[in-house]
């Protein structure tokens, strides 16, 4: 025990002189947020409309005209759902059609407005209403001209930082699992380090779990600093549990520590490891949600990035910090990283040598 | 003699078509220095290495201090000092802060400063590994196989790539060890550092010992063969020439 723990202080101490170790699990990923935030990826200029239609085929002609609004992108889904959504902040407007409803007699919609953003819901009640006055010129076979009734709804307004910030956060975990200890323990083993080590009595094991429990130091690290200054600095709606999230954070950092060591055992070189770590990285980079949402990618790819271990850690982190669930409510994500949590370490002690 | 603290038999080593070490006997009194002398690729290192219990040993037995090293490696380790070629140290740990984990490795609290004392260190207890220079990187290294006490330290080489003053001074160190009662193996290929320090010399040849002796034995034997120099022995030699201009003081700071 006393050796496990002399390990690990030595470790944490190698580890914090490194500076640019730090610099690289910490301020690059607060860089990056800022970076993203600063631009706004997620697509200004357009309004996000949620409408739940009771009315069937009744208002195609509607639908259609209003997802020829540029402007408007059109979400459908149930009343109950898109309300969800627009409380959320991710719709401005939602417009309810009635059962009842019939393009060629006056009638009256309801659309809720998020009352936070005054001004889309304003432009897109303007737009709601053109679209609908068009449509009643065209039949013009009444003087049937539905009216917009607006209605003011309270809404969280998560913005792009509380998509991004958890995001992030997750992928800077990956990346300190995956290239962190696949790059030291490459050099470790081609410096002849771990061989010194190996003609001592220590149990290779104490080594490993020390290098372990060093990371998953600095994902609590990682996990404080980018949510403080995500809450302090960019407006992060945290309602999250942090013990949660240290926990999600760690089983997570688990699974990609036992990639890198995966790829510390089998490479032998710095220029071996790199392209090896890039091609499990990248993929889930890009696709597994972190910058972006996964819902504007293609059904295929949706479904296999569906099983990428940072989508599952993503998605647990974002649901844990925004929506403040509990452990319970992000089990299917839990048990998504347990099933890669026992293949990574499978592989891992596999496929890891010493020399 | 005194009593044999290694006993080496037939040992052997094969890396798929070559037989790296080809059934090497020696044995090594306590108190010993002992050399094993050869070109590069002679096997040395393997050799040391399967005694040191790094690799598997092919064929053959090694006992150490009558523990049999195939089936007790770990115990091995406990007696065991070792230097292994080219290695190195965790970069940003002081030379005081290494001393003391590998201590722990072996359960114990050791003394860094009087282990650097030891190699003439002492003044570097707060450096780190890689700001030393090639002499004291060996110093140190030899410092870290001296944490556990052992009974047997094993040195690989440990002067290749020094320069002449390093080398004498690496060579002080080694016979200061000897005289507190350790045992040393040692490989080289510099024969006037097995001459100066060893006891008795193998010399190894394409993975097997063709002479075991003293080296003035060696010699005598060579000699009596009616062996001649071409060239008739001078007084002195060119290192002789370089140390006098350049004087025996380390120059590594």
């Amino acid at each position: 025990m006393r050796l496990k723990w002399k390990l690990t202080l030595a470790s944490i101490k190698m580890l914090f002189r490194q500076k640019e170790a730090i610099i690289w699990s910490i301020l690059l990923p607060l860089f990056m947020i800022f970076l993203f935030w600063f631009v706004k990826f997620n697509g200004l200029g357009h309004i996000d409309l949620g409408v739940a239609n009771h009315a069937g085929e009744k208002s195609a002609k509607l639908l259609e005209s209003l997802k020829s609004v540029k402007t408007l992108k059109v979400h459908e889904g149930t009343e109950e759902a898109e309300l969800g959504e627009l409380e959320k902040g991710e719709r401005e407007m939602v417009l309810v059609i009635p059962e009842s409803f019939n393009p060629a007699a006056t009638s009256s919609l309801t659309a809720f407005v998020n009352d936070a953003k005054p001004q889309e819901a304003q432009l897109g009640a303007l737009l709601l209403q053109r679209v609908m006055d068009e449509l009643a010129f065209e039949q013009s076979s009444s003087l049937g001209r539905a009216i917009i009734k607006t209605q003011p709804m309270k809404s969280r307004n998560l913005t792009y930082i509380d998509f991004l910030v958890p995001g992030i956060l997750s992928m800077s975990i990956m990346q300190m699992g995956i290239f962190g200890v696949a790059f030291s323990f490459v050099s470790l083993k081609k410096r002849g380090i771990l061989r010194r080590l190996w003609v001592t009595p220590m149990n290779p094991n104490d080594f490993i779990l020390a290098q372990v429990a060093t990371r998953l130091i600095v994902v609590m690290m990682q996990i404080t600093v980018m949510i403080a200054v995500g809450y302090f600095f960019f407006d992060l709606h945290f309602i999250g549990s942090v013990v949660n999230l240290f926990l999600v954070g760690m089983l997570g950092a688990v699974v990609f520590l036992a990639m890198g060591f995966a790829l510390a055992g089998v490479s032998k070189s710095e220029d071996q490891v790199a392209p090896l770590a890039n091609i499990i990285a990248m993929p889930m980079m890009l696709l597994s949600g972190v910058f972006f949402s996964r819902s504007n990618l293609p059904g295929f790819i949706h479904v296999v990035t569906d099983y990428f271990p940072l989508t599952y850690l993503a998605d647990a982190m974002r649901s844990i910090a925004i929506d403040g669930s509990s452990l319970i409510q992000v089990g299917p994500q839990l048990i998504g990283l347990a099933v890669w949590c026992v293949i990574s370490c499978f592989v891992a002690v596999k496929m890891f040598r010493w020399e | 003699m005194n009593e044999t603290i290694l006993d080496v038999k037939n040992l052997t080593k094969r890396y798929g078509d070559l037989l790296a070490v080809d059934g090497v006997t020696f044995n090594v009194a306590r108190k010993e220095i002992f050399g094993i002398l050869g070109p590069n690729g002679a096997g040395k290192t393997s050799t040391l290495e399967m005694i040191e219990t790094l690799r598997p040993i092919d064929g053959g037995e090694v006992f150490l201090n009558g523990l049999d090293v195939r089936k007790g490696p770990q115990a091995v380790k406990r007696l065991i000092g070792v230097q292994l070629q080219s290695s190195s140290f965790f970069d940003k740990l002081n030379l005081k802060e290494l001393l003391l984990l590998f201590g722990e490795m072996y359960d114990r609290v050791v003394d860094p400063v009087a282990l650097l004392r030891e190699v003439e260190l002492e003044d570097k207890v707060k450096s780190q590994v890689g700001q030393l220079s090639g002499g004291q990187k060996q110093r140190f290294s030899i410092a870290a196989a001296l944490v556990n006490e052992p009974l047997v330290i094993f040195l690989d080489e440990p002067t290749t790539g020094l320069d002449p003053q390093s080398r004498r001074h690496l060579w002080g160190v080694i016979k200061r060890i000897r005289s507190e009662g350790k045992t040393i193996v040692l490989t080289t290929h510099y024969m006037e550092e097995a001459e100066e320090l060893c006891d008795r010399v193998a010399i190894m040849d394409q993975g097997k010992i063709i002479a075991l002796a003293p080296p003035q034995e060696l010699i005598t034997r060579l000699l009596a063969r009616g062996f001649k120099k071409e060239r008739v022995e001078r007084l002195a030699n060119l290192e002789d020439v370089f140390l006098n201009l350049t004087g025996h003081i380390l120059r590594e700071d």
